[in-house]
């Protein structure tokens, strides 16, 4: 595959969204050193824990697991994989977890630093695997954990007696966090985080759904940076802010027929799956010298944390993409392809995850058929370089492409 | 009966599932699957149907590979492969808790690979001890009753749930005394795994008064001498071909981390006016396990004070590929070994294990460590 051409890049905008987000992400961890050296308690929290509880309290908090991304994305996966590995901790776990548990020993990665924590703030609605990386931490450091359990459901809606035990951990873990580190819970500051929060939420729905336009106004790479900031900040004003300038860029950007996919788009596809953080680049060169943007991914559903009161908050955490039933997943990923005319679905089957690639082979068969469209695998980490091969990589999306193309030709009506 | 006469009945027992399962569907009884790692049996088995644990095979897999990628245990791949391969038929239902991120998929997996056996879920809370986490366990074994009755048309009454509870603690009693009297007394490897996995194959009751007979003819025979003592750590111990290599080598088992063996009898089911809610406080009351949440990880002292009080002189983890709540657990289990100066060992286990020699290997060399 040829090497992307480098093109001169302008000085970026300050007024862009993708700078403003890019500051926020960044902000995200200088805030938390601050507040650390301020000598404020600061906590590690996991990616779907519910932000409205330590945004309300005012606390500072950073995350694992984004920060694990950073460092893979820059080329400490394997490093501090391998470190992890050296203490005992087998090769076969989540590679998020064997960077976050290197760095809690080594306590420096020039790739992306981040404080200490004082206490941690887990919940398991991705995966029990969080629930045991947090309690090595918390043991090993002697730390507070939080722990908030999401069960994954079974059934397609969320249960009453469901709701009820999630709204008694929340305030659990509310009263725990006041008695912790002082802060006080406010009803009225709550009901403003809740409200931004669904500010935030609806931007980036809104504009994650600009992929229905053909072509679409955004490459889909663009989502799995831009998320960081969904993950980490959707509470604050400014995220909502910075997506709410997102949107209208790519409203703007169809309106003058531009887009952030560079080149001709020729086939859209959903992609399945964390991104293979250490093969960014590779992964989407692989789509894009091909003519293919991947206008959706699950992401552009999952962070969609829009409610109006503490249960419904409460169903909202019980909904997150791996705490769903197989149905469920489906037909909310059959919606995204049929919304955003999605051509093929390229999955990633992701080493680290054994929940994400625990049912995707079926869903993504369901899905298929549902679509009509193709769907293709090729195997890869969101952290550990090693379980990834590019030859492999690129054998499947070829293969993925020549079916599209085929599609494509029986369908001359241009129905896509 | 004697002792060898006992112990071969119970190693038919374990070594042939599908002859127990064929006898209780001709006494017209209907049967439970129970998969991995705790389930209500109680209520199964108050209800008049036969709990059966799957905990997969040694065997290779073909079909389950179209639904699980080659990363998952080999416990859910082969639970997932005896079924598609129809090794369940007759079987009313499967029972699948969702205490590990395999365990949520293979639920998920069953509906559309195994059409024929319904998929029960059993949703536990992490936070099980609060009266919030207990009050869920007792809403899910609720929904449990309720989907059992639609699979089965048995019916579900408090008073026969009381009298299955007694059941359970007293098969619980009898596991606990076999497990001590077997510490000393002679008996292999090999067959003391019989005794605990035919107990997933049996009525409790049934086994309960086998168990009691072994145990009364174990305390009679000479004490056993001479060996190194162990404690056996992990998800699975009960491939033949593994356990053998202990007994070649003179290590003897004197205790176990199991979750097939003892995890599953170290706690009874409460007195409490109200069967369900006593039920449920027991799975509160659980502990020392590695997919029940644990932010002091009391595992790891009490695997230490299990091999101090036996003992023995180390512990030996047999890791079940693939599963990452072990895998997690065991980084602070060796140092707590280490700095309780017990040896230890890490052998990966496997259904597809075909080939003993590491192992062999391993175990040699643990044995001459001391
Ligand atoms: S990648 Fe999967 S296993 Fe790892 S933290 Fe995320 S959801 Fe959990
Ligand atoms: S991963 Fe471990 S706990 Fe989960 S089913 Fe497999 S062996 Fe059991």
């Amino acid at each position: 595959m040829g090497e992307e051409v480098k093109k001169k890049r302008p000085a970026p905008d300050p007024n862009s969204a993708k700078y403003k987000l890019g500051q926020i992400a960044a902000k995200a961890y200088s805030d938390c050193m601050e507040a650390k050296a301020r000598g404020e308690m600061v906590g590690w929290c996991a990616s779907n824990f519910p932000v409205e509880i330590p945004e309300t309290l005012g606390l500072s908090v950073c995350y694992p697991e984004n920060q694990a991304a950073a460092i893979a994305a820059r080329g400490g996966g394997e490093r501090m994989c391998s470190e992890s590995e050296g203490d005992g901790y087998s090769n076969d776990l989540c590679a998020y977890a064997r960077v976050s548990l290197a760095y809690m020993k080594l306590k420096d990665a020039p790739e992306q630093n981040m404080p200490m924590p004082d206490f941690v703030l887990c919940c398991n609605n991705i995966c029990n695997c969080m629930i045991k990386w947090y309690e090595n931490i918390a043991r090993e450091l002697d730390i507070p954990m939080i722990m908030i359990d999401i069960p994954f459901n079974p059934d397609y809606e969320v249960s009453d007696a469901e709701t009820e035990y999630i709204r008694a951990q929340f305030w659990g873990a509310i009263h725990q966090l006041e008695k912790i580190t002082g802060k006080k819970w406010s009803d009225e500051r709550y009901k403003e985080v809740m409200e931004i929060s669904g500010r935030s939420s609806r931007a980036w729905l809104a504009a994650t759904s600009c992929a229905k336009y053909l072509p679409s106004p955004f490459n889909g790479f663009d989502l799995l940076n831009h998320m960081a900031v969904m993950v980490t900040a959707r509470g604050k004003k400014e995220a909502a802010e910075a997506m709410e300038t997102l949107l209208k860029e790519y409203e703007d950007n169809h309106e003058k027929g531009d887009s952030t996919y560079h080149g001709e788009e020729k086939y859209r596809i959903m992609f399945e799956g964390i991104a293979c953080w250490p093969w960014l680049r590779v992964t989407s060169t692989g789509l894009k010298s091909r003519g293919i943007n991947m206008v959706t991914t699950i992401y552009a559903d999952a962070f969609g944390f829009i409610y109006d009161d503490f249960d419904g908050m409460c169903r909202a955490y019980a909904r997150v993409p791996n705490a769903m039933n197989l149905e469920l997943s489906r037909d909310k990923r059959i919606k995204l392809c049929k919304d955003n005319h999605v051509e093929g679905l390229l999955v990633h089957t992701n080493r680290s995850c054994k929940l994400w690639s625990g049912f995707m082979a079926e869903m993504s068969r369901q899905i298929g058929r549902a679509c009509d469209i193709p769907v293709v695998s090729f195997d890869g980490d969101q952290a550990d370089p090693r379980n990834f091969s590019e030859a492999q990589y690129d054998t499947r999306v070829q293969g993925l492409m020549e079916i599209m193309e085929a599609n494509k030709g029986g369908r001359s009506d241009g129905n896509r | 009966m004697a002792i060898d006469e006992l112990l071969a009945q119970f190693h038919e027992i374990a070594a042939s599932p599908r002859k127990q399962l064929g006898k209780y569907l001709a006494q017209g009884r209907k049967v439970v699957a129970c998969a991995p790692v705790y389930t209500p049996e109680e209520i199964i088995h108050s209800m008049g149907l036969v709990p059966m644990g799957v905990w997969g095979a040694e065997m290779e897999v073909h079909e389950a590979k179209k639904y699980y990628p080659a990363f998952i245990c080999s416990i859910m791949q082969t639970v997932l492969e005896l079924g598609i391969t129809g090794k369940f038929e007759g079987i009313s239902a499967i029972v699948i808790p969702s205490l590990c991120d395999s365990l949520k998929s293979l639920g998920q997996n069953w509906k559309y690979a195994v059409p024929g056996i319904p998929f029960i879920p059993m949703t536990y809370p992490q936070n099980r001890k609060p009266d919030y986490g207990v009050k869920f366990t007792k809403a899910s074994y609720e929904k449990v009753i309720s989907d059992l009755e639609i699979a089965t048309g048995a019916k579900f009454s408090e008073i026969l749930l009381a009298e299955s509870n007694r059941i359970y603690n007293e098969h619980n009693a009898a596991m606990r005394e076999f497990a001590e009297t077997a510490a000393d007394h002679a008996i292999t490897a090999v067959q003391r795994s019989d005794v605990f996995k035919s107990a997933w194959f049996m009525l409790k009751e049934e086994h309960t008064a086998l168990v009691r007979q072994l145990t009364a003819e174990l305390k009679k025979a000479p004490a056993d001498e001479g060996k190194v003592r162990v404690v056996t750590s992990g998800i699975l111990a009960d491939s033949p071909g593994l356990l053998e290599i202990f007994d070649k080598n003179g290590i003897k088992i004197v205790a176990d981390d199991v979750a097939q063996e003892s995890r599953q009898y170290r706690t009874d089911v409460p007195e409490k006016p109200n069967p369900l809610d006593a039920l449920a406080q027991k799975f509160a009351d659980m502990d020392n396990c590695s997919v029940l949440y644990d932010r002091d990880k009391k595992r790891v002292g009490f695997i230490v004070d299990l091999a101090q009080k036996h003992n023995a002189a180390g512990v030996i983890v047999l890791m079940t590929k693939f599963c990452d709540p072990e895998e997690f657990d065991y980084v602070p289990i060796k140092r707590a070994c280490d700095a309780a100066g017990l040896r230890n060992v890490n052998i990966e286990v496997d259904c597809q294990m075909v080939n003993y020699e590491q192992a062999g290997t391993m175990l040699q060399a643990f044995k001459e460590m001391g």
